[in-house]
């Protein structure tokens, strides 16, 4: 499984395991936007 | 015997003074025009001047921005400009570098440009949203920070307007620690566009 991109400065790299826990713990649950 | 310059009356040495009194001279031609400066331009760090440009990647779901705030700002201005997300409507989310625990409160509402409008918000959890993504490269916020550096607590408000939605968000950080950087989080990937950082003049 590929774990989503992070840009520090001008590099972007896959998140490690550890970035990719922050990360997913740092998501709101989506809006459900109305149309 | 020294004499002044046309337009702002510095001081300055005449060809036929001594040059033993050269250094001296110098320093007061220096407050010279240090104090000119200092009243043209309206302060050491007038206006809003841009601390940090940042271009975002190819779908990239963190932008970490380092090295943003200091001491010499107390508040700031990010926007984000450009940026084209992989899907219209999710959350986008700002971290403080200095909290990573679950201390952030946000709150906010969107609409969308059939006139449907929905409220939310949430709180103690570990980012604040500052809006919703856009598509066709119109995921843009203007964010306003305030005190980030200060060890206090850092608030911060939003307004923004995508191809599909337009709102605002506001909110903080419940925990008085100081922060140097930020962080973009979002919850659709995103690609172009640029981060800026600005900073206001306080002194």
């Amino acid at each position: 499984m590929t774990n989503p991109l992070i840009q520090i400065d001008d590099e972007v790299r896959e998140m490690t395991d550890e970035e990719y826990a922050t990360y997913e713990n740092e998501l709101n649950p989506d809006s459900a936007p109305v149309e | 015997m020294a004499t002044t310059t046309p337009n702002y009356g510095w001081d300055v040495p005449t060809s036929t003074d001594y040059v033993k009194d050269g250094a001296v001279a110098i320093e007061t031609l220096g407050d010279d025009i240090d104090a000119t400066l200092y009243t043209a331009l309206g302060g050491a760090y007038p206006g809003l001047r841009l601390i940090k440009k940042q271009t975002i990647g190819t779908s990239v779901s963190t932008i970490v921005v380092a090295s943003a705030f200091s001491a010499t700002y107390e508040n700031y201005l990010i926007q984000v400009a450009g940026a084209a997300a992989a899907a219209s409507g999710s959350n986008c989310q700002i971290t403080f570098n200095g909290s990573t625990g679950s201390t952030y409160y946000w709150a906010g509402s969107y609409t969308a440009y059939n006139g449907s409008n929905v409220f939310h918000g949430s709180n103690n959890v570990a980012s604040s949203v500052i809006g919703l993504t856009g598509t066709n490269s119109t995921t843009n916020y203007n964010i306003q920070v305030y005190r980030p550096f200060a060890t206090s607590f850092t608030s911060y408000n939003t307004q923004y307007a995508t191809s599909q939605y337009a709102g605002q968000y506001g909110g903080f950080d419940n925990n008085a620690v100081s922060h140097t950087g930020f962080s973009i989080v979002s919850n659709s990937a995103l690609t172009g566009g640029t981060i800026y950082v600005y900073g206001y003049g306080a002194s």
